[in-house]
C-alpha cells in the first residue's frame, strides 16, 4: 500500500511538474547527446511529492510509528529544500556538503535511531556518544555521494533503486521491520521516477532529487540499523566520490573542473586522458573503450547488483556475527 | 563490458575484504592491547594510532590501485 501510494503519487505528478518546469524554462541540455537536447530539470519535486503522500499513508497505517515517518519524512524534506536552492542559484563546492549536515535535525531531535552498529563477524558495539555526532556526516556523505554520481541517464535513479531493494531485501533477512517500511516508501517514488529518467531521459532529478534520494538513504541506513550494508551496497558511489575528491584533491562542483568524458562524432562516449579531469567512476568504466549511452547507464546498474549481492553476503554475515 | 565489470569487481572485493579484515583485526587485536607499564590514556591514543594508520593504508592502496588500473586501462586502449 505504502509502495503503491509513492509510485502512483510521483508517476501521476512527474508529467505534470514536467510540463511546468518547461514552461518556466527550468530545462538543461543532455550534454551526451550529440544534438544536446533541452530536457526539464527538477523531476525530483515529483518524487519528494510521492515520498510525500506514502508517509502520510504510513503514518495512518503505522500509527506507532508516526515519530519514525515524520522524522524520516523532515529530514528529505530539508534535503529537498537544500537541493532546490542549489538548482534555483548554484552553490558553493563546501557550502552544500556543510548545508546538507542540517539535514538529520529530525532524526537528532526526534531520536529515532539506534546509538549501536552491528558489525559483520565482531557483533554488536555500543556507541552511545559518538553515534548522534556520525548522523550528520552519513547524511552530508550519502546525499552529496548520490548527488556526484547521476553521469548518464537514469544512472542515479537506476543504481538508487537497486539500493534501496538491496536495503529492503537486507531488513527482511535481518527481521528489521521500520527499514522495511522506509524502503518501501521510497521504492515505489523512485521506481515511478527511473520509468521517465532512464535512457533517453525525458526528465532530470535535479539537485532537490538527488540530494533527496542520498539522504533518505542514509536516513534509511541510520533508522534502520542497517549502517555496514548500506556502506556495501553504496560502493559504487562511495568509490566515484573517492577517486574524484582524490584525484583533483580538494570539494569540487562539475563545472569547475575538466570534463571526464567526451561524446565522439558517432554519438558514443569516451574517457578523456586528460590527467586534469577527475578520475570519476564513469571515466574508469569507459577507459577501455567508447561505449554507448543507453550501454554506459547499463554498466553502472550491473556494478551495483553487484555491490548490493555483496551487501546481501555482509547481511548475513552479521546474522552469525555474535 | 565483461572486462570494465571486471575491473570494479576485483576493486569493490578489495575494498570490501579489507573492511571485513581490518574489522576483525581492530577487534581481535588492537581493542584487547594491553602495554604493561603505559597508562590508559596513552593506550587508548596507541590504539587510535594504529587503527587510523591501517585506514590510511587501506585508503593508499585503493587509490593506488584505481589510478594504476585507469591509467593501464587508457594506454591499452590507446595502442589498438
Amino acid at each position: 500500500m505504502i509502495f503503491a501510494t509513492g509510485f502512483i503519487v510521483s508517476i501521476v505528478f512527474l508529467p505534470v511538474i514536467m510540463r511546468r518546469m518547461r514552461g518556466l524554462g527550468i530545462v538543461g541540455h543532455d550534454i551526451h547527446k550529440k544534438d544536446k537536447p533541452l530536457v526539464p530539470e527538477m523531476g525530483g519535486i515529483a518524487l519528494l511529492i510521492g515520498l510525500s503522500a506514502s508517509s502520510l499513508v504510513g503514518i495512518i497505517l503505522f500509527p506507532t510509528k508516526s515519530d519514525l515517518l515524520v522524522s524520516f519524512w523532515g529530514t528529505v524534506a530539508i534535503a529537498g529544500i537544500i537541493g532546490a536552492i542549489d538548482d534555483y542559484k548554484p552553490l558553493n563546492a563546501k557550502v552544500k556538503p556543510f548545508l546538507t549536515l542540517f539535514a538529520c535535525i529530525p532524526i537528532l531531535l526526534m531520536r529515532t535511531y539506534t546509538p549501536s552498529i552491528v558489525f559483520p563477524i565482531i557483533g554488536g558495539t555500543r556507541l552511545t556518544r559518538v553515534y548522534p555526532l556520525l548522523i550528520p556526516v552519513v547524511m552530508a556523505v550519502t546525499s552529496n555521494a548520490v548527488n556526484m554520481m547521476d553521469p548518464f541517464n537514469g544512472v542515479m535513479a537506476g543504481s538508487s533503486t537497486v539500493i534501496t531493494a538491496t536495503l529492503m531485501l537486507a531488513a527482511i533477512a535481518l527481521r528489521r521491520g521500520d527499514a522495511i517500511i522506509l524502503c518501501a516508501m521510497l521504492l515505489g517514488s523512485l521506481l515511478a521516477f527511473y520509468y521517465f529518467n532512464r535512457y533517453p531521459s525525458r526528465v532530470f532529478s535535479g539537485d532537490v532529487g538527488s540530494l533527496s534520494v542520498g539522504t533518505a538513504l542514509g536516513a534509511i541506513a541510520i533508522m534502520g540499523r542497517l549502517e555496514v550494508v548500506a556502506v556495501v551496497a553504496f560502493m559504487p558511489q562511495i568509490m566515484n566520490a573517492f577517486y574524484g575528491l582524490s584525484s583533483v584533491g580538494r570539494l569540487y562542483e562539475r563545472r569547475e573542473v575538466a570534463r571526464p568524458v567526451e561524446v565522439l562524432e558517432d554519438g558514443r562516449l569516451m574517457a578523456r586522458d586528460d590527467p586534469g579531469a577527475p578520475l570519476t567512476l564513469a571515466r574508469f568504466v569507459l577507459a577501455r573503450g567508447p561505449l554507448r549511452e543507453d550501454e554506459a547507464a547499463r554498466v553502472f546498474i550491473i556494478l551495483s547488483v553487484i555491490s548490493g549481492l555483496l551487501a546481501i553476503v555482509t547481511a548475513y554475515l552479521i546474522t552469525v556475527a555474535p | 563490458m565483461t572486462r570494465r565489470i571486471l575491473d570494479f569487481v576485483i576493486l569493490l572485493l578489495y575494498v570490501w575484504g579489507c573492511m571485513i579484515l581490518g574489522l576483525w583485526a581492530i577487534d581481535s587485536f588492537i581493542v584487547p592491547m594491553s602495554i604493561p607499564g603505559v597508562n590508559r590514556f596513552v593506550l587508548n591514543v596507541v590504539q587510535v594510532v594504529i587503527s587510523a594508520s591501517m585506514v590510511l593504508l587501506w585508503l593508499l592502496m585503493w587509490r593506488w590501485l584505481a589510478k594504476s588500473m585507469f591509467w593501464r586501462a587508457i594506454r591499452n586502449h590507446q595502442n589498438k
